[in-house]
């Protein structure tokens, strides 16, 4: 992803310009130019976005941006039913496919566009790439999942952070632990849930990297420590909303 | 949007554990209304057509697709005849087209009546005209039904859609 004038109305998915639609988008909410800006943290599980996103909000806040995040199934509507449907034995990948998309088409409505009308910075722990990728190994039509998110919003910017499996493994270990969904054990790859972990994550990443240029992911090495990544999620966010905010900042120093 | 999308994943899950395997068995399914209905009631509330139809496209495509064409004010006095109080979203009240549950009934379900007459051609819907006779109607549909479908060694299961 560049950031230069020029350049920066033009973000995701092929000729989609970033803060439109990518497909029919929703009819009854046309999108004006907005002057919020979108900015998504991909990545897999344990990979360290909770940290990075909270650490670049603060300093977004001390610039003086107003900041709202988002995160994947935490709509008020659905959370409990994802939960709930999670806990029993009754989904098929097609029904979590499902709820995923009505969580995030609630928090697109209800708290994304409003935030980008009124200018915020919205941080999205999470966007439409974890559902692409998790549904597209679970073994569903890639074409028709990306008419499905067609109501979604292109972000301005998609940052991947990349990890290896290897890396991952550990700092999941250390942390809390593998669980049941992380570790992809509805696949029934096997009963051991660091082998499935492993290939699970495995085809997950290899999911996520196939879409960097689909969708033009900055891809940022989640390998190294969080300040060095804090650092580089800085330098290109200050690039991108700096240019943006150019013409009002004469007008405050007055 | 959330609406369209909770309808569906309703359908997706109806659809897995008891559409298609009572198909592979062979049996005849009815439903109580299926993906048209989605189509024309989203629709009306200002989703994208073809996104709805994309949407769907996991579905099977029914064998026999029948619609029961009533106009609006036969279907008004009929449920205002049976039950003291339209309920909110089948009046299209989250619309807020009116602010009574009668006008916006007749609004609402009036646009989801010209979505359906769209949908007969496009998916090739046999009308029958509910103004008729309950008898009427049930040998027409028997007589459509026939013609369709091979009757004779199948069981039914009834699975009403919401």
């Amino acid at each position: 992803m560049t950031s230069s004038p020029e350049t920066e109305n033009h973000g995701a998915n092929g000729g989609i310009q970033s803060g439109r639609y990518y497909g029919q988008g929703i009819p009854y909410l046309p999108l004006d130019s907005y002057p919020g800006k979108l900015i998504a943290i991909e990545g897999t599980d344990g990979v360290g976005r909770s940290t990075q996103i909270q650490l670049l909000r603060e300093w977004l806040e001390v610039k003086g941006y107003g900041v709202i995040e988002t995160g994947w199934t935490r709509s008020e509507l659905m959370q409990p039913t994802i939960e709930l449907a999670k806990s029993s034995n009754t989904l098929n990948k097609l029904t979590f496919v499902l709820l995923y998309a009505t969580d995030f088409a609630d928090r697109l409505e209800k708290e994304i566009i409003p935030a980008l009308k009124a200018g915020f910075v919205v941080l999205s722990d999470r966007y439409i790439f974890t559902a692409l990728a998790r549904a597209g190994v679970r073994g569903t039509d890639r074409a028709w999942l990306r008419s499905l998110y067609g109501f979604a919003i292109a972000p301005h910017l998609v940052f991947y952070l990349n990890v290896d499996v290897k890396t991952l493994i550990g700092r999941v270990l250390e942390s809390r632990g593998m669980d049941y969904w992380e570790s992809g054990m509805d696949m029934k790859h096997g009963d051991d849930i660091y082998d499935s972990f492993r290939a699970y994550q495995n085809k997950l990443l290899r999911e996520y990297s196939s879409m960097a240029d689909e969708f033009h992911f900055s891809v940022v090495d989640a390998r190294r420590s969080v300040d060095h990544i804090q650092d580089e999620l800085r330098k290109q966010v200050s690039a991108f909303l700096e240019p943006a905010e150019k013409q009002p900042e004469p007008a405050l120093m007055r | 949007m959330t609406f369209s999308l909770l309808h569906a994943t309703d359908f997706a899950d109806r659809l897995l554990y008891k559409i298609i395997p009572p198909l592979k068995a062979g049996m005849i399914v009815l439903a109580d209304r299926y993906a048209y209905t989605a189509f024309a009631r989203d629709a009306t509330r200002g989703v994208d057509r073809q996104w709805v139809r994309d949407l769907y496209s996991f579905g099977v495509k029914p064998d026999l697709g029948l619609y029961f064409r009533v106009p609006i004010e036969v279907s008004l006095d009929r449920l205002m005849a049976r039950r003291v109080k339209l309920k909110f979203y089948e009046a299209g009240m989250d619309l807020g087209w009116s602010a009574n549950p009668v006008e916006s009934f007749r609004l609402f379900q009036g646009k989801v009546l010209e979505e359906y007459d769209r949908l007969v051609d496009e998916f090739g819907l046999e009308v029958i005209d509910a103004r008729t006779s309950i008898t009427e109607q049930q040998r027409l549909v028997r007589k459509v039904i026939a013609q369709h479908v091979q009757t004779s060694g199948v069981e039914t299961i009834d699975d009403e859609l919401a």
